[in-house]
């Protein structure tokens, strides 16, 4: 199923020798499963400084451990199950709107009614959701998450499987040189980042060279619309909508070749929770809430292998294809996309509809990013002025800070700043954590264009001051910083622009900002171009606005421009101000 | 022309070592400065005039020896209350580029003497027409011609009412034809009685003004007298050679 990063022990030998390590020592340290794998699916660069994150999660694991009771308990007491998903997988979780929707929703409101308690779904990123399980930032995860050995053997559990599902191929319409999945071999082939659709290309052969790793499903269905690769290998299900929604173009070939199975998580030390679930699991699989969501989200009766088999269907993913009750989804999946008007097209209407949603998500980005702006300008000018301070200390304290934030990926502080911190109870929401790893991260880069800007005031200046008799903080404060800051205008404006789209990274702790609204309509609609159309546009009315204002001041500021003491002076700065 | 109104002593050096790592660049300087006596600096370049009177208020710190102002050492401690008293006038100007002549002047008496600024504002305007720029008392730096704008420096040492005033070569900078506006400014300030130092390349303004001159070599005080004794009869042959180069070039 989707997001598979180590179904099969075979993969493993195509993974990086630092990926290998990585999970050696984490199985040694017993870490949480799937985090580790799953981190480099976001980025594959990131995968180099994993072992670093893992470090520190697992001091995280270690410290927080104790402090972890059976949730169970906690739940009733509070009254609300927290779930974490990443909805952009329809038809299993998908936002319409600002609604979460799809089959694992159904079904995971049907079992928090089952446990008697009402169900808070915690919308984050593919990279966050495990993360977010780690943390305690929630009980369970219901993301279509396969069920496998390797990470039974990490330590995650697993409910009963509640979804049987399997890969499938896409080719274009009529291009019958793809029959099989052994005709795949010498093709292009586009897959989801580290899904098990990869991992059976790599298994049966398929040079590395061949494989089209996208982020998220729709970019590889884009990719053989475009005749960039040759066909697409991913979920079923997934394959299906997709289809049906937007990619009259393509077509399954046959039904499914590899059986998996999908299910519910949850921390390895809670098994009373487990048991919770799984019994209401069993109930709403009996009582027709399930019946009723198969049929809304998979277009067909549920399976009744599911059902017949209540106590049997103990997923191992090794069920050969051909016993699976697949049918009738493929059958659908023939005469799919109707209604679809194709990945390409400008769907106008969707662009209305997404209009509010992409408009709250811009406030989102821009709250955020003035946020920082406010903190980043104040903490960076505190490091620079420590970095050229006579003080040793300090000037040394800043230095590490400043090369500490400028050498490892923002998306790892605003990890540590979400997930790392609770560990010693400092637990802060969505918005507060991004402003802090976003200001923290900002005020880095920001206290560098600080310091060369003092530094490339004239020494003349602050002997004038001082020789007044002005102490430093005054003659910093009324002589150099003035000057400071109008020079500094035009890098402070590229990094205030940069911020703001960089602030995209922070979807990855539930912050549902402009980017990610983008990225949750191209998902559910399987338009990406409308979407990001629409996403660009807001982006472009945000920065253009900044730019001006600071082209405003930097004229207003103007006479400044020419401190040039000595050369004899020609009123250049009409001139100046004009050009 | 000696000022008469020569009184009680106001600075006294004894015996300054400046060294910037290896490179002895004052060698054991000593000199009293009375009030009201206006001392020129000669010397060829690179002979101390600059570390010198950089030394007096402490921009650069002294190696060895001490330098009392009304018989208190200047140390590090007290420097800020002391350099009130000492207006230093640099050869580059560095007026401050974003305040205007009137801000540049009146900002140090606001911020560091706490004097309110609608006072601050009519001194300034005073101070400035004492240097003949009241009318551009609005313009900022930028817009000032270089000789104007060495005399708006001036005008803002002046602005904190110093007891003694440096001058750090401060016509070197300025194109020929600017020159004699900032000595004009200075010569008047001469004839007010103030207490000046002023390191300097013009023997003309030296000769006319200074009540002393003291001739720098190689970080040591190597001839000292009236200016008509030192300029017209030195008794040192490196300062008859320094002499000779000096008036040949003009």
């Amino acid at each position: 199923m989707k997001k598979e990063a180590f179904t099969y022990p075979t993969s493993l030998g195509l993974q990086s020798h630092g990926a290998m390590r990585l999970q050696q020592f984490a199985r040694r340290m017993g870490a949480c499963p799937g985090l580790l794998p799953r981190l480099p699916r976001t980025v594959e660069a990131v995968r180099p400084i994993s072992l670093l994150l893992s470090a520190v999660i697992l001091f995280v694991l270690l410290t927080s451990r104790a402090a972890a009771q059976s949730s169970l308990e906690q739940i009733k007491a509070r009254g609300e199950l927290v779930i974490a998903t990443d909805p952009t997988y329809p038809p299993f979780e998908f936002k319409v709107g600002d609604k979460l929707q799809g089959f694992d929703i159904d079904i995971g409101d049907a079992i928090g009614k089952q446990m008697g308690v009402r169900v808070r779904w915690l919308p984050l990123e593919w990279a966050g959701v495990l993360p977010a399980l780690d943390a305690h930032k929630c009980d369970l995860v219901i993301s279509g998450v396969t069920i496998t050995d390797e990470r039974k053997k990490k330590g995650l559990t697993f409910s009963r499987t509640y979804f049987l599902s399997g890969q499938a191929i896409v080719r274009r319409k009529g291009d019958t040189r793809i029959k099989s999945l052994q005709d795949l071999k010498d093709k292009m082939v586009s897959v989801q980042m580290e899904t098990t659709g990869q991992f059976a290309l790599e298994k049966i052969g398929v040079p590395r060279s061949h494989i089209l790793k996208f982020d998220t499903l729709q970019e590889g269905l884009l990719d053989v619309r475009n005749s960039k690769s040759d066909a697409c290998v991913a979920d079923l299900p997934a394959l299906h909508e997709n289809l049906r929604q937007s990619y009259s173009e393509l077509e399954l070939v046959g039904g499914a070749f590899k059986q998996e199975n999908l299910g519910i998580v949850a921390r390895h030390d809670e098994p009373n929770l487990l048991n919770a679930v799984n019994l209401a699991l069993e109930q709403v699989m009996v009582n027709g809430d399930y019946a009723k969501a198969y049929a809304t989200w998979i277009h067909e009766p549920a399976d009744t292998a599911l059902f017949a088999g209540l106590d049997k269907v103990k997923g191992d993913g090794t069920t050969p294809a051909d016993k699976l009750p697949h049918g009738a989804v493929v059958a659908v999946a023939e005469n799919a996309a109707d209604q679809a008007t194709g990945a390409f097209a400008i769907k106008w209407s969707l662009l209305r509809e997404a209009m509010p949603s992409l408009l709250r998500g811009a406030r989102v980005t821009l709250l955020l990013t003035i946020f920082t702006l406010i903190f980043g300008v104040v903490a960076g000018l505190v490091v620079a002025l420590c970095r050229i301070s006579p003080f040793a200390p300090l000037k040394y304290l800043a230095t590490v800070y400043v090369e500490l934030v400028r050498g490892t990926p923002l998306l790892m502080q605003i990890y540590v700043i979400y997930f790392v911190l609770p560990a010693i109870h400092i637990s802060v929401d969505s918005f507060v954590a991004g402003v802090m790893a976003l200001s923290f991260n900002a005020a880095a880069y920001i206290s560098e264009i600080f310091r060369a800007g003092i530094e490339s005031i004239d020494t003349g200046q602050m002997e004038a001051a001082r020789s007044l008799g002005m102490d430093y903080p005054a003659a910093m404060r009324w002589i150099i910083l003035p000057q400071t800051l109008r020079r500094v205008l035009p890098p402070l404006t590229n990094e205030a622009v940069a911020l703001l789209k960089d602030s995209s990274l922070v979807s990855v702790v539930a912050l549902t900002e402009l980017m990610r609204v983008g990225k949750e309509y191209a998902t559910t609609y399987g338009s990406p171009t409308t979407a990001y159309l629409g996403v660009a546009v807001l982006y472009l009315a945000m920065t253009l606005p900044l730019t001006y204002v600071v082209r405003v001041l930097e004229k207003a500021w103007q006479p400044i421009s020419r401190p040039r003491a000595g050369a004899p002076a020609i009123p250049v700065v009409k001139e100046a101000a004009q050009a | 022309m000696t000022p008469s109104a020569v009184g009680a002593p106001i600075l006294a050096i004894q015996d300054i070592h400046k060294a910037f790592g290896k490179l002895q660049v004052l060698k054991g300087i000593s000199l009293d400065v009375k009030e009201g006596e206006v001392i020129a600096l000669i010397g060829a370049s690179g002979s101390g005039k600059s570390t010198l009177l950089r030394c007096i208020n402490r921009l650069e710190a002294p190696t060895a020896g001490v330098v009392r102002f009304r018989n208190e050492e200047i140390t590090a401690a007290n420097l800020n209350q002391m350099r009130r008293e000492i207006g230093m006038v640099f050869q580059r100007f560095n007026l401050f580029p974003h305040l205007t002549a009137l801000e540049n002047v009146t900002l140090a008496p606001r911020k560091v003497l706490g004097v309110h600024p609608a006072q601050a504002e009519k001194q300034g305007r005073e101070i400035l027409d004492q240097v003949k720029l009241a009318a551009k008392a609005d313009c900022y730096p930028g817009e000032l011609s270089g000789g104007q704008q060495q005399r708006v420096a001036i005008a803002r040492a002046l602005a904190l009412q110093p007891a003694l005033m440096l001058f750090d070569e401060p016509t070197s900078a300025l194109d020929p034809e600017l020159v004699g506006e900032v000595l004009e400014v200075m010569r008047e300030l001469a004839q007010q009685g103030r207490t000046m130092l002023v390191a300097t390349h013009e023997m003309g303004f030296a000769r006319e003004v200074a009540s002393r001159v003291l001739f720098l070599d190689s970080g040591t005080i190597l001839e000292e007298g009236p200016p008509e004794q030192v300029l017209e009869n030195p008794k040192q042959d490196r300062t008859r050679e320094f002499l000779a180069r000096v008036l040949n070039r003009a």
